[in-house]
């Protein structure tokens, strides 16, 4: 078992970021509650999908205490990255919709499976992704489009959300990494909340011994991991 | 009827908060950030601004700086409406309240829509 105190996900500073986080969803819940309660209109599928967007980035911490509690549970598996995209497209689809942004999958090309902990990845990014759909229009940025991509690098095989607009530089996460306790907008040039969906994909992907980093995709700006290609699955 | 700019990054929390003012018979120009606000100030001669601290890029506080640096915007009553709990400016009252004028600060977490419109009728009586 490792000491609780070295683990970044047990960290008491992503758990503040986390409670910040939460006042969001809770908020806009109320305040709809209480709108509807003055104009009789009700849009329960918006409240659904905030509550569920909620729900699952708790499942998501969740995951990641586990996964740094039981480090035996992280055993690499043979991941086809482009399936783990998919499946977290579905997942911030309803989400991306109530603020307004499109996601578009970019996996064209094959790179065949990589070494990863599927359920770790796919929780990493499905936060990361929550968090960039709700600071996409808070950035001002004049199109509303997430992309959720892979290619190749020099490096390994990248997965990652991107967007026209710039996100964040290496040294603005590394800083926000540290403001993370005192500040409660540490990622101010990316998002106007705590920041906790990048922060969890950031402490989950250390758990899995993979890092999170800016990431260009052509054109555009993003964050993402890089992952090794699973060579023993090719060959046979 | 007011015209009211209102400045919130998040973007479901702004449609109830533009739905509800609108309702009273307000006219809401919505913007996400500190510099799209500038420009929309310009534009929509508010009456009255309710802003969030917490903006993307430029803070609510650099907004309001700039703001009051307009010799015809000096006098628009301002409610800071923000995630930021007001513990956290006790040090900076005088600043905010003279230096800024900022005219009411509401807690967002704890602020009804009904305590919002009561703020903003308010501050338009008192102005008028």
């Amino acid at each position: 078992m490792m000491d609780a105190s070295t683990l970044p996900v047990l960290s008491q500073e992503l758990l503040l970021s986390m409670a910040e986080e939460l006042k969001l969803p809770l908020l806009q819940i109320a305040r709809h509650a209480e709108q509807t309660s003055l104009s009789g209109t009700i849009d329960p599928v918006r409240i659904q999908t905030i509550a569920d967007s909620a729900l699952r980035l708790v499942d998501n911490y969740v995951l990641g205490v586990r996964l740094a509690l039981e480090p035996e549970e992280l055993l690499g598996e043979s991941v086809s990255v482009s399936s783990v995209l998919y499946d977290v497209g579905q997942q911030l689809d309803a989400l991306a919709k109530s603020y307004g942004v499109t996601l578009e999958l970019n996996i064209g090309g094959r790179y065949g499976p990589v070494l990863a902990h599927r359920k770790g990845l796919q929780a990493a990014l499905t936060s990361l992704g929550a968090a960039l759909i709700e600071a996409l229009p808070a950035q001002g940025s004049p199109q509303l489009k997430l992309y959720l991509a892979t290619h190749r690098s020099r490096y390994g095989i990248v997965a990652g959300l991107y967007a026209d607009t710039k996100q964040l530089s290496n040294q603005a996460l590394q800083r926000g990494r540290q403001l993370q306790r005192s500040s409660r907008q540490p990622l101010t040039s990316l998002t106007h909340t705590s920041g906790a969906g990048v922060f969890l994909a950031d402490t989950i992907l250390h758990a899995m011994r993979l890092k999170l980093s800016t990431s260009r995709h052509h054109h555009l700006y993003g964050l993402g991991t890089i992952m090794q290609p699973n060579h023993q699955i090719q060959l046979v | 009827m007011a015209r009211i700019l209102l400045i919130e990054p998040d973007k479901l929390l702004a449609e109830t908060y533009a739905e509800v003012l609108r309702a009273e018979g307000h006219q809401v120009v919505v913007r996400a950030g500190a510099q799209a606000a500038v420009t929309a100030a310009d534009e929509a001669r508010p009456d009255i601004v309710v802003l969030e601290l917490q903006l993307v890029e430029h803070s609510g506080i650099e907004f309001l700086y700039e703001f009051r640096s307009y010799a015809e915007w000096q006098k628009i009553p301002v409610i800071i409406h923000s995630q930021v709990p007001p513990a956290e400016f006790m040090g900076s009252q005088k600043i905010l309240k003279h230096e800024l004028g900022v005219n009411t600060y509401l807690y967002k977490t704890r602020t009804s829509l009904r305590e919002l419109a009561a703020a903003v009728k308010e501050l338009l009586v008192v102005e008028a």
